[in-house]
């Protein structure tokens, strides 16, 4: 009896969480055994003479690639669409829990460049108010004016930017105090 | 007078297209190269290269029109394509290349100065009985000008840049209290787009279609139509996917629309391959919005019905040749859908995804066409538009057509960027779009989801970040020399080699 509760234990467990807290419990992902969330799973993973990562799954081949890791942290690049996951072990998913549970939720909301490209145009200035939906700036990339939109509602602290300045993506552009 | 020698005033995916005609038509072909893409696809295509890659100018290498009449000059070519964007319809560079005596590579200048300005094309449009939308007969001033006009023909209008064309300096005001916001914005991206802020104002019809007719006119006073294309699939007035025919158009209503289209083309003795664009409101009523004097990014659908190149015509109509092809002549045969392959991330609001394309492969097929500027290692800069590629289908009913597009665009894989193939997918997978049920507002009220996936991929996705988190962590905890740091062994080889330990 004692044995077994061993082996049981060795077989390596992992959680995969999504942004929206769904959970992937992938057990022994190198085995031909492999299971996910209890369910028997037959993929195959490989890679072409292409150079190209796919996955075979119920007859279906998929284009798959890593784009970002950082320590348990993944973005997989899935049939062109992206998917991020934080991976834990049993216990680390546990901590996590506890610690979402008494997580604050921070006063000051940063809004950072979407994407790369030309402030045109300061719809705010600092100690204005704003409101969710709130057009506060526009952003020129690839030939088109966008409007950078406000997801909370609340002062604005800080802008970093000026017209005219080119900005990178997830450049901080402002914060704003809720 | 034949073209022997051609310069391609242009890049991406439509210099390549222009070089596979004129290499047919055995015309020796210049491409530009620039410093911002000194690797791109289509100067390996070109039979010979200007290098404008030391240029210190302040004008973008592709708007510098002395420096590109410059170069026609010195390398003697007969002719200049200017392909779509950039000096396609700039009125000046067609004219500064009549004055040098090399052919432009569509219609007269003039002719391009009255489509390229709105307000004189809508006069024209006027006075050979197309229909238009009420509205400003000539530019408005301010946003107070702008809101009386509102006032008198009713909100919502919409505010267009006059020397405009592709989307910008456009903005629709649904109420007064947003005119001035609105017409800043217009005003200002038009300045920045066209060197010209002038606006003028019209009647904005709410969820109508985009339909516009593909024309042919020679030197000699003939001209053809060749038929719709459907181009209601738009998100911020950029046209996604496009197709020919329309499912919104019969005989009748094509002959009636193509013969108005032809009207237009005639007023300004057009002689080039062009466009003229319409609305068309739900009870099929159309209204003649613009004429585009270029070939057009969807000119392939057209070509796949019709079985005619049009960048031939362009070329022989620019030398002079009578068109030999009569309406009676011209038969569309099935369907074609274009799919356009943007480096944009559709998960974050279609924002672009710049980056190197590691790898890149397209399904072939005898109904399938490609049209790219990309090949392995190409470079997404963020100085061009987002294009990438366009797949083309053509099948015999509007249903196969889908079917093919949809397999196709499963087999492209591209490594290194994100793009909009699985947006396509979703449209084509959508019960409207199937339906042919559809106008422009489509992907902002009839989208729920605006990317396609199975119901399985993210479970896929999230077993592929667990089998390399578990296999870095193997390699940790199995610490050997590692001569290769862990960094240049994929995962899957790793596993091949846990598994043999």
């Amino acid at each position: 009896m004692k044995l077994l509760k061993i082996k049981k234990q060795q077989e390596p467990e992992y959680i995969a969480v999504t942004q929206g807290n769904k959970k992937y419990v992938i057990r022994n992902p190198f085995s031909d055994e492999l299971k996910i969330n209890g369910h028997k799973q037959d993929i195959k993973i490989f890679e072409d003479e292409e150079g190209f990562t796919f996955l075979e799954f119920k007859n279906k081949k998929y284009l798959a690639e890593i784009t970002d890791k950082s320590q348990n942290k993944y973005t997989v690049l899935l049939n062109g669409l992206s998917y991020s996951f934080t991976i834990e072990s049993p216990i680390s998913y546990r901590r996590r829990k506890y610690l979402e549970k008494h997580k604050e939720i921070s006063k000051l909301e940063v809004v950072s460049a979407p994407m790369p490209g030309k402030i045109v145009e300061l719809l705010v200035e600092p100690n204005s108010r704003v409101k969710e939906g709130e057009a506060i700036l526009i952003l020129e990339a690839m030939k088109m004016q966008n409007e950078i939109i406000t997801q909370v509602s609340g002062k604005i602290q800080k802008i970093y930017v000026k017209a005219g300045d080119s900005v990178a993506k997830d450049e901080v552009l402002m914060e704003i105090e809720r | 007078m034949k073209i022997k020698s051609l310069l391609i005033a242009n890049r991406g995916e439509i210099a390549v297209r222009i070089t596979e005609t004129a290499k047919k038509l055995h015309i020796k072909t210049y491409g530009i190269k620039t410093a911002k893409e000194p690797n791109a696809l289509y100067l390996r295509l070109v039979d010979d290269v200007i290098d404008f890659s030391q240029s210190q100018d302040e004008i973008p290498e592709f708007l510098d029109i002395e420096r590109i009449i410059e170069a026609a000059r010195q390398c003697k070519v007969d002719a200049i394509h200017p392909g779509y964007g950039f000096l396609a319809e700039n009125p000046y560079f067609a004219r500064r290349c009549e004055e040098e005596k090399i052919l432009f590579v569509g219609p007269s200048a003039l002719a391009i100065f009255k489509m390229g300005n709105k307000t004189i094309a809508k006069q024209i449009a006027q006075r050979y009985q197309v229909p238009l939308l009420q509205g400003s007969q000539r530019n408005v001033k301010n946003p107070q000008e702008a809101a009386e006009i509102a006032a008198n023909i009713g909100y919502p209008v919409i505010l267009k840049a006059a020397a405009g064309g592709g989307g910008r300096g456009m903005r629709i005001v649904e109420k007064a209290s947003n005119m001035e916001k609105m017409f800043k914005m217009a005003a200002n991206e038009s300045e920045k787009a066209f060197n010209d802020s002038s606006l003028f104002i019209e009647k904005y019809v709410r969820n109508p279609r985009h339909i516009e007719f593909q024309i042919m006119g020679d030197r000699h006073g003939n001209y053809v139509h060749l038929g719709e294309r459907e181009c209601s699939i738009q998100r911020k007035h950029q046209k996604l996917i496009e197709e020919s025919p329309s499912s919104a158009i019969d005989e009748k209503l094509r002959k009636e629309m193509g013969e108005a289209a032809i009207r237009v083309a005639k007023a300004v003795y057009y002689h080039s391959v062009g466009t003229v664009e319409f609305l068309l409101d739900a009870d099929k009523n159309y209204f003649f919005m613009e004429m585009n004097t270029r070939i057009q990014v969807e000119h392939p659908v057209t070509e796949a019905v019709s079985g005619i190149d049009l960048v031939e015509w362009q070329l022989r109509i620019a030398e002079g040749q009578e068109l030999t092809i009569k309406q009676e002549d011209v038969k569309l045969s099935g369907w074609s859908i274009e799919c356009r392959i943007n480096a944009e991330d559709v998960q974050a609001g279609f924002s672009p995804n710049l980056g190197i394309i590691e790898k890149v492969s397209f399904p072939k097929g005898k109904n399938i066409r490609i049209d790219t500027g990309i090949t392995d290692y190409s470079v997404i800069t963020p100085y061009f538009d987002s294009m990438v590629a366009k797949l083309i289908v053509h099948a015999e009913t509007r249903e196969k057509a889908i079917a093919a597009a949809t397999a196709a665009l499963k087999k492209i894989w591209i490594r290194g960027i994100k793009t909009t193939i699985p947006f396509c997918l979703a449209v084509m997978n959508h019960k409207k779009f199937r339906k042919g049920d559809f106008n422009t507002s489509f992907i902002e009220k009839d989208m729920d989801k605006l990317y396609y996936n199975d119901e399985e991929d993210e479970m896929l996705a999230a077993y592929v970040a667990t089998f390399d988190f578990a296999a870095e962590l193997e390699t940790n905890r199995t610490a050997k020399p590692d001569f290769e740091r862990g960094r240049n062994i994929s995962p899957w080889v790793l596993n091949k080699r846990l598994k043999s330990l």
